[in-house]
């Protein structure tokens, strides 16, 4: 049935979001993580990315996952002398993750796992006319 | 769920046989089609309650467990409707005056 097929198409939909959400929740919590010693890395940011997937039993495109990869670049120094991770000069290295980013692409998330939940709303409640049809 | 579907379908195939209807299809009658769709509906409650113990367990995500059992909330209202539509066939063959 058709519907059942956009059933599955939105929930995969919602998955990805979810996926999206934990990777955004991991960079808001880690923003100001850094390395323990001097040199060290600090937290990066990670970001996701998605990808068509064609899902042969119900012959539809489905959404997954394509990969979760982190971004080296942007980095910034602060001035700390006395951390752990301070070098020689008393910087710290900081993580490039920007919370207004974050929270922008948390609204996004938001609302495409929302946009998902409509279709499934939408779906159910056709589904649920043509069975009152049958009702009779 | 006390009703046995393989009864209920054979039930329907006894039916069929007596109103001498025109089979849906080719080579099949409306007794094994209703079989094969209740053996279906089956399969999808299976399919929901595995889904929702995995969850009860923390093994399966909840969008699992919800496409799981909207499915299979959907597969028993379309049962319960074609059922009552079958029903209400019944009762009108029973109620016609002889």
């Amino acid at each position: 049935m058709e519907l059942d097929k956009s059933f599955a198409i939105a929930f995969s939909g919602m998955d990805a979001q979810s996926e999206r959400l934990k990777v955004i929740a991991e960079n808001l919590a880690n923003v100001d993580s850094t390395a323990q010693t001097p040199g060290g890395d600090p937290y990066k940011r990670k970001i996701i990315s998605f990808q068509d997937t064609f899902d042969r039993t119900l012959g539809v495109d489905k959404v997954k996952v394509a990969g979760i990869r982190t971004i080296d670049e942007g980095l910034g120094r602060r001035y700390e002398p006395g951390h752990p991770a301070a070098d020689a000069s008393g910087y710290v290295t900081t993580s490039n993750v920007n919370s207004i980013t974050e929270l922008m692409d948390m609204r996004e998330a938001e609302r495409s796992y929302e946009a998902n939940l409509n279709v499934i709303d939408a779906a159910k409640s056709m589904l649920s006319r043509i069975i009152d049809l049958l009702h009779g | 769920m006390a009703i046995n579907p393989a009864s209920a379908a054979s039930a329907y195939a006894n039916a069929n046989r007596m109103a001498q209807s025109a089979a849906p299809g080719a080579g099949e009658d409306f007794g094994q089609l209703l079989h094969k769709a209740a053996a279906g509906f089956v399969g999808t409650l299976d399919k929901s309650e595995q889904a929702s113990l995995q969850a009860v367990t923390g093994k399966a995500d909840l969008t699992a467990v919800t496409e799981a059992v909207t499915n299979a909330e959907m597969a028993l209202q379309t049962v319960v409707a074609v059922r009552d539509r079958v029903i209400s066939a019944y009762q009108d063959i029973l109620k016609m005056p002889i």
